[in-house]
């Protein structure tokens, strides 16, 4: 189950270590509409990559390529260097990547605890999701027996957020985290994500207002009309970030 | 006191078996996003094989129990869900229920097929119907104390299930968002499958508990219809609340017990009316219970339709025409009017295109609506007696009129409903009128007058006249049915067209959108349903006076279902497929078991090979009809796009025209028999795209397809040309091999690499 955590230090012995998750020309679309032409992406351990760039770029098809959601049509999907096109998500997921997709990742009709035993299905506790949850977020604590969909959408993205605590992933995929939401509560979130980085987490973050997950990355990547068009230090894209949100 | 508290607990343990029922129901709704219409007759099934296994060949009840509740029902569910349901996702409503539909009818006749309707099989109450003890002067037979435990039991487990199991959790999150699960490390399918196999359990298991209450013997159609009444305790929970749906079902019990007990004998309809009351209180359950808000996005679906234009569909009309004029020159009389019959089918078919193909509304008792034209025009339009009676045209007009105006009636109630909903609620006033109104045969007085809706069970209709044209001329009947049939479809064609049927298509993409650009959705619905059951009235009528007579049966909701399975089947969205599912349903399959139960007769060697023939035609029919989810457009559809991609291989269509001509004259001289021509025309008609593409391939085939055909596949890469270091990497790299290989041959690659790689195998 654990082959990409096992993996991991195996070919860190080598003089570079393999990048836990990497995609290599990946195209991917839906139907005949191609909407990934080929993307090259690298995340390595412990590190946090920004993924920038306008609507309708390809962000969240590209996160949805990494959670093995979405089938690719070329290129290659690598998990700590091996290969992994065709992967399901609910083998993904057993392999440590944790995935929070856009909106609200959790099950309206679910209470709130509910929605923490659903997330066990990696092989966590459920005892041990409840104990990282509610002590991060003692709102869902106090909430746990109230319909998930029920709650302001802050605490649902603390409900989404919570698998990620919980469930000890080697990978983090989250996508538009801030959707939504008030600026109070994003810095909330990302206070959190900062958090499990300082722990040895990866994390690849999609998001269009850069302003929100620039301080916590350590590289960024800008993505255009279905490819990273450049990777750079966060410092260096955010300045070619207002060029290209305005069609430059 | 005695009489309320006997018929109390009966009540109650008639409802425990709807709550078994219902709660499978809700199970798979609520798991698959799937309603399913084939639980009655997958609880049929079950009943038959326990039946089999118990009285046939004498297992003991425990035994066979044991092998039909725990092994067979399980089993049938999961097939059903890896086989069928598994593939249903992102398809439109009207996909769904058709399949599950299919499925009924496939079940129902692979049932007939096996245990054969006309001898009687009789099931005993468990421990027999003498076992009973009393209680407070209450009779109560073992049985029904089973019932009522088995119920409880059942509510108890389901709802432990549901809250403190995590996969009982898993599978409410299923319905919420799959792609969710998948994330979480589940696997929806593997959830999916599992409450397919409970709810098929559940549904054989009120199957084999039901039938010893119901009394008689075991009937196929009947016992299906017995379990959906389950529907209206379902829908008490509006399909999602376990509870609810159990307190349903104790007052649909109920209620049908005291209308026994307490209505008056000298009420001549109080039987009929105990029938159909869980088909009223479904219809009624659906008006009064809220429904889902309109959903905001559109529904991205896999069904696509073309609209031809007017005057193309004028041109196909008049070759429509011809074609049937040419035909009726090689038929026989009885053909003529079997074809004829087939036609009127059509037309009723044509309700369904503008209703489903066009606005998106479901009806799935487009026969019912049929029914209540003859009645009218039996009533009202026939002048003159014996062989010199007929219907005057405004008889017709009149009972279309009133037709319309009960489909507007109809609808009135539904039209909040959409989609399943509106389907369920159309089904409860066909099989209402089934059971009420055209059982209705005794005789009525009203304001003096004393009348019958249904004399005798069967009316007479006899053909239209109308000046000079007189209709009881087969061939006639049939080029005026096939006149009006072209009439209506180019009306159609037109209505879709024009700014009302945008209307239309722009309620059946996005309701809500549709909404706000400032529609009268309710408007749009009535009048639509109002066209709909007009065009259903006209064609009902038509289709009874080509039969010359009707009884109940031919307006049963089991052949509306199978001329709306056969109607998408064909293509809801197309013309052609109304006229494909018309033909097909109405006469069809007749024809095809007629013709094996023919050869059986003539050949009495081979007479079980042809009569196992014509009943494999039956199931074949629904296997058909599960093909929809796998292709949602229609067959016609894919023929369509067959011809479309012959359109530049001008040789290629003009040859076929011209093999199709030969052998229409070589029949028409004698040469070859109808059958051969009927034979030879399909196969030509299916082979021709497959012709063009291989003739003419620069012309058929697009670019891309071309190109495709053009490179070499992987494994006959390097057989005549040098053989690369860069072809050797391409073979890696699609293989999945690893990429170092070349670099570092020697060395074994590490075991988690091997780990990895199963991994993605799986």
């Amino acid at each position: 189950m654990s082959a990409a955590r096992q993996t991991a230090p195996l070919t860190g012995e080598n003089a570079e270590p393999a990048p836990l998750l990497e995609l290599a020309g990946v195209r991917a679309g839906y139907g005949p509409i191609e909407v990934l032409h080929g993307v090259d992406l690298k995340v390595g351990p412990g590190s946090v990559v920004a993924l920038l760039g306008p609507n309708g770029g390809g962000k969240s098809t590209t996160m949805k390529v990494c959670a093995g959601l979405l089938p690719l049509t070329g290129g290659e999907l690598r998990f700590a260097g091996r290969r992994m096109n065709g992967i399901s998500g609910e083998d993904a997921a057993q392999l440590g990547v944790c995935s929070i997709p856009e909106g609200r990742g959790i099950f309206p009709n679910l209470t709130v605890r509910e929605n923490l035993w659903v997330g066990t299905g990696t092989g966590a506790k459920l005892s041990a999701m409840e104990e990282a949850a509610y002590s991060r977020f003692p709102i869902l604590g106090e909430r746990r027996h109230q319909l998930a969909g029920s709650m302001s959408g802050g605490q649902q993205q603390m409900l989404a957020l919570s698998r990620a605590l919980g469930t000890d992933p080697a990978v983090l995929l989250l996508d538009e985290l801030s959707m939504g939401l008030a600026p109070m509560i994003v810095t909330q979130m990302y206070d959190t994500v900062a958090q499990l980085v300082a722990e040895g987490l990866s994390v690849l973050v999609a998001e269009q207002f850069a302003r929100a997950v620039l301080p916590i990355a350590d590289t960024a990547a800008l993505m255009l009309h279905g490819r990273v068009v450049s990777v750079g230090r966060p410092d260096e894209i955010e300045d070619q970030l207002s060029s290209s949100y305005l069609g430059g | 006191m005695t009489t309320f508290l006997t018929f109390t607990i009966l009540g109650l343990v008639l409802g425990s078996v709807y709550a078994i029922a219902a709660s499978g129901l809700v199970l798979t709704y609520n798991t698959s996003g799937i309603f399913n219409f084939a639980h009655g007759a997958q609880a049929m099934l079950g009943t038959f094989l326990y039946w089999q296994l118990t009285y046939g060949w004498g297992w003991p009840m425990w035994l066979s129990l044991v092998v039909v509740v725990g092994v067979v029902g399980p089993a049938m569910g999961a097939i059903l869900h890896a086989l069928i349901m598994k593939g249903l996702r992102d398809t439109a409503d009207v996909t769904k229920i058709v399949v599950t539909v299919a499925i009924l009818l496939g079940m129902l006749y692979l049932s007939q097929w096996i245990w054969h309707p006309e001898e009687a099989r009789i099931m005993e109450m468990f421990f027999g119907s003498g076992a009973k003890i009393e209680f407070a002067g209450v009779v109560i037979r073992v049985h029904e104390i089973i019932c009522l435990v088995v119920a409880a039991a059942i509510a108890v487990g389901l709802r432990l299930l549901f809250t403190r199991s995590r996969v009982g959790v898993v599978m409410r999150g299923a319905v919420d968002d799959p792609d969710l699960l998948r994330r979480c490390g589940h696997n929806p399918d593997r959830v999916a499958a599992l409450s397919w196999a409970m709810g098929s359990t559940l549904a054989v298991l009120a199957g084999v508990l039901i039938t010893p209450i119901g009394g008689g013997a075991l009937e196929a159609n009947a016992l299906t219809l017995l379990v959906i009444d389950a529907f209206a305790a379902a829908m008490f929970g509006r399909l999602r609340s376990i509870p609810r749906t159990f307190v349903g079902a104790m007052v649909l019990g109920m209620t049908a017990t005291y209308v026994m007990a307490y209505f008056p004998t000298d009420w001549t309809w109080s039987g009929n009316f105990r029938v159909s009351l869980p088909m009223i209180i479904l219809f009624v359950v659906l008006i009064v219970l809220p429904q889902d808000r309109l959903r905001g996005a559109a529904i991205r679906t896999r069904e696509r339709y073309r609209v031809p234009t007017v005057r193309k569909a004028a041109v196909w009309g008049a070759v429509l025409v011809a074609v049937v004029f040419l035909l009726t020159l090689l038929m026989e009389e009885t053909s003529v009017t079997t074809f004829a019959l087939g036609m009127t089918f059509a037309i009723i078919a044509l309700s369904l295109t503008v209703l489903t193909g066009y606005a998106g509304e479901l009806n799935l008792a487009p026969l019912s609506f049929g029914a209540v034209a003859t009645i009218v025009a039996f009533h009202f339009g026939v002048s003159g007696t014996g062989l010199a009676a007929r219907l005057t045209l405004w008889g017709i007009l009149l009972a279309v009129l009133v037709t319309a105006v009960v489909g507007g009636l109809v609808a009135l109630p539904a039209l909040r409903l959409r989609g399943l909903y509106l389907a369920l609620a159309t089904m409860a006033f066909g099989v209402f009128l089934s059971t009420m109104v055209l059982r209705d045969t005794v005789e009525h007085t009203l304001f003096g007058r004393t009348f019958s809706i249904f004399p005798n069970g069967t009316l007479i209709v006899p053909p239209l006249k109308i000046g000079p044209l007189d209709l009881r001329d087969p061939e006639t009947f049939l080029l005026t049915a096939t006149a009006l049939f072209s009439l209506i479809a180019v009306g159609l064609v037109a209505l879709r067209g024009s700014g009302y049927g945008r209307r239309l298509a722009a309620m059946k993409d996005s309701p809500a959108a549709a909404a706000m650009l400032g529609q009268n959705l309710v408007k749009l619905k009535f009048g639509v349903f109002m066209i709909s059951a007009a065009i259903a009235g006209l064609g009902g009528v038509l289709m009874a006076s080509a039969s010359g007579s009707v009884a109940g049966e031919n307006f049963a909701v089991m052949a509306s279902l199978g001329l709306v399975m056969l109607t998408v089947v064909g293509g809801i969205g197309y013309i052609s497929g109304a006229l494909f599912g018309g033909l097909m349903s109405g006469v069809g399959f007749t024809i095809m078991v007629g013709t094996f139960n023919d050869l059986a007769a003539a050949t009495p060697a081979m007479e079980t090979i042809y009569k196992s023939l014509g009943q494999l035609a039956m199931v074949a029919t629904a296997l058909i009809g599960m093909g929809v989810g796998k292709n949602p457009s229609g067959t016609v559809h894919d023929i369509i796009e067959g011809y479309r991609s012959l359109r530049k291989a001008r040789p290629v269509l003009i040859g076929g025209a011209v093999a199709e001509a030969v052998l229409y004259v070589l029949t028409l001289t004698g040469v070859i028999g109808n059958w051969w021509f009927a034979i030879l025309s399909a196969c030509l008609g299916m082979m021709l795209p497959v012709f063009g593409k291989m003739i003419m391939p620069e012309a058929v085939l697009s670019e891309e397809e071309l190109a495709r055909r053009r490179s070499t596949p992987l494994e006959l890469e390097g057989i005549d040309e040098p053989y690369t270091e860069e072809l050797r990497r391409r073979l890696d790299r699609e293989l999945g091999l690893p990429s170092g290989v070349d670099r570092a041959p020697r060395v074994p690659a590490p075991r988690a690499a091997e780990e990895g790689d199963v991994h993605v195998v799986a």
